[in-house]
């Protein structure tokens, strides 16, 4: 019986890269690895070679023209993975700028085969194989010799079971170029710049033989190295769900739940909507707070303009104990999908049910300028995922004080939810009151009710109708005909 | 900063030399170690790497011993130790390991100033292997 080839898939040691690749690096594939430069390629090669190499598949590195190995050396040592002790045991460095200088690639090739054939590495690095084409342009028929000798080079280095990569700065993606044909892996790093962010993305154009995830994908350089953010999953079932599940979770709001036909139903989103001090993030520190004290565990993802503004104290004593893990990222340039691994780093870590973010508007002014154009569709990614982690989400959303529309959310993410409370300021009588409704409830019965509610020490109280009032949402409503005036002990008062 | 005598002992040439050695033994050793130190750093960091840091280390060194030649004129493609070796055979003996060994000394130091001490360690291992930190000769008389 004939049985088709294996290919084993390395593990590259560069958190998210595997992911993106669809399971890893194919064995003895000739991959390429281009950008222009400063976007990381040396580091990617480094960090996959110190991960990748060991005693009985060692690495070459060949240094060509470019930047000086001794520089090279310098920096690349900062990383964590860097292992000068690997170094002339499973790693070991080859200088070839004299060859190369010489302009003859005929000669690279040979000391390349010369190593290879000494050394039997089981991973090959060439760093810049750009160097190698200028360095060859000074013959007239550099493509064809360049061809020939990346044809020569791939068929060898695989023959030769060494996994291989080259390095080089390429500007033009679409540049004809034959090494791309040849290549059985294309990764593809680059960096945009928009106002002071600068956001370094990688793409997999090419990698034979396997499914690999299409698009750009963010990447940070740290000490540890690079780490790419794999994109949140949108296809997982929600695991916890099962059919017929109608667990709900309470809000911790008094009157709250039952407006809500009893909770909010588990695995949930909700967006909670309504001007600036109107207590969204109240609301939602109540909701952890009530998790917490039926011993579930939460996330908040804070992303509030002033990070001294002190905040509730029930959330900061909840950060304090534990129950409520904190993702509170500074950083001006972050991306969706990082957002999301910082968010689920943290469900993990404490088996957390209940999410919340606060708010969007804080949100998309912490995402990088380039990232904010897609603001609407990574919210979309970023919701499903989470529901997709069976996690109940709370998200808030600064909702500007117009009374001539009623919308939710500027962002138009009032249709990526399960469900929306909506917040509002009214006037009456010469009186700033507060009212809220549950406003959508997907496959659930709720409440229409508007109803009054005030805020004090101990969070929200939800109150009454204003049932003598109309129009409500207009914010200065009238009363109807015939009724009286509003009580003075009305049970509604500011905290 | 380390006393001349104590680079003496740090040095794998004072290991390499007997204690009877004459300074045309010490200076046919000090370009055997050149050798070495080029065989074993070229291929990592390019033999016009190695140059231009053999180059630094005898500047430098030259504040101190300034008998020691000067790098050499133009852009060399190997270390030349000639004009090193004619300039040791000139110093008595004490002079001649206390300069060989200084130089290596700077020149170690040179390397770890840019790629820290414990690569600079690990690339001139093969160089210093025999020196394990405790020199088998002793401290050579004057």
């Amino acid at each position: 019986m004939i049985s088709k080839v294996t290919i084993n898939r390395l593990a590259t040691g560069v958190p998210g890269l595997d992911e993106v690749l669809g399971g890893g690096l194919p064995e003895f594939s000739f991959n390429l690895i281009a950008g222009p430069p400063g976007c990381g390629k040396t580091t990617l090669a480094h960090q996959m070679m110190f991960a990748l190499a060991t005693a009985e598949r060692p690495a070459i590195y060949f240094t060509v023209l470019g930047e000086p190995p001794l520089k090279m050396l310098r920096y690349q040592q900062q990383f964590d993975f860097f292992d000068s002790e690997a170094i002339n045991h499973r790693v070991r460095f080859i200088n070839l700028s004299e060859d190369a200088m010489a302009g003859n690639l005929d000669r690279v090739l040979k000391r390349i085969v010369d190593e290879v054939l000494q050394l039997s590495p089981g991973l090959v690095f060439v760093d810049s194989f750009r160097s190698v084409v200028q360095a060859s342009a000074k013959d007239g028929d550099s493509h064809n010799k360049l061809q020939q000798f990346v044809q020569q080079l791939g068929m060898l280095m695989t023959s030769w079971q060494a996994t291989t990569f080259l390095i080089g700065e390429y500007f033009n993606e679409t540049e004809a170029n034959p090494v791309f044909t040849v290549a059985d892996g294309l990764l593809w790093l680059r960096q945009s710049v928009q106002r002071n962010s600068m956001v370094r993305k990688l793409e997999v154009k090419k990698m034979r033989g396997q499914p690999t995830l299409a698009g750009l994908f963010t990447f940070r350089i740290d000490r540890t190295g690079i780490k790419l953010y794999a994109p949140a999953r949108t296809s997982a079932a929600p695991s916890s769900l099962m059919d017929g599940d109608d667990v709900r979770l309470l809000m911790g709001v008094p009157g709250l739940d039952d407006m809500l036909g009893g909770g909010l139903p588990r695995g949930y989103s909700l967006l909670v909507a309504g001007p600036s001090g109107s207590g969204k993030s109240i609301l939602a520190a109540s909701f952890l707070a009530e998790g917490a004290s039926r011993g579930e565990t939460g996330v908040i993802a804070a992303f509030e303009q002033n990070p001294r503004r002190s905040r509730n104290q029930v959330l900061i004593d909840l950060i304090a104990d534990g129950k409520v893990g904190l993702v509170d990222s500074r950083a001006s340039d972050l991306s969706i999908d990082e957002v999301m691994q910082l968010i689920m780093v943290e469900v993990k870590r404490l088996n957390a049910s209940r999410v919340v973010i606060d708010s969007l508007s804080g949100f998309e002014l912490a995402l990088a300028p380039t990232f904010r154009d897609d603001f609407r569709e990574s919210l979309l990614r970023l919701v499903t995922a989470l529901a997709g982690e069976g996690v109940t989400v709370l998200l808030t959303s600064e909702l500007e004080d117009r009374y001539t529309d009623l919308r939710f959310s500027p962002y138009g993410a009032a249709f990526l939810t399960d469900a929306i409370i909506v917040q509002r300021y009214i006037e009456v009588e010469s009186r700033l009151l507060r009212v809220l409704a549950v406003v959508k409830l997907r496959a659930s019965r709720h409440s229409h009710e508007l109803r009054l509610y005030s805020i004090d020490d101990d969070g929200i109280r939800v109150g009454d109708m204003l049932p003598d009032q109309e129009g409500l949402l207009g914010g200065r409503p009238t009363r109807k005909p015939g009724s009286l005036p509003l009580a003075a002990d009305a049970d509604v008062h500011d905290g | 900063m380390d006393s001349p005598d104590n680079l003496i002992s740090a040095s794998p040439l004072a290991y390499r030399v007997g204690e009877d050695a004459d300074v045309a033994q010490i200076a046919k050793t000090v370009g055997a170690l050149w050798a070495e130190i080029e065989e074993a750093l070229s291929p990592i960091i390019g033999r016009r790497g190695v140059v231009a840091l053999y180059r630094r280390s005898l500047h430098l060194s030259r504040a101190v011993y300034s008998w020691m030649p000067g790098p050499p004129e133009g852009i060399d493609v190997a270390i030349d130790t000639r004009l090193l070796m004619s300039a040791l055979v000139l110093q008595n003996r004490a002079e001649a390991l206390r300069a060989g060994s200084a130089l290596f000394q700077t020149f170690h130091d040179l390397l770890a100033s840019l790629v820290g001490p414990s690569l600079t360690e690990r690339l001139l291992r093969p160089v210093w292997a025999d020196y394990a930190g405790t020199p088998r000769a002793k401290e050579p008389s004057t």
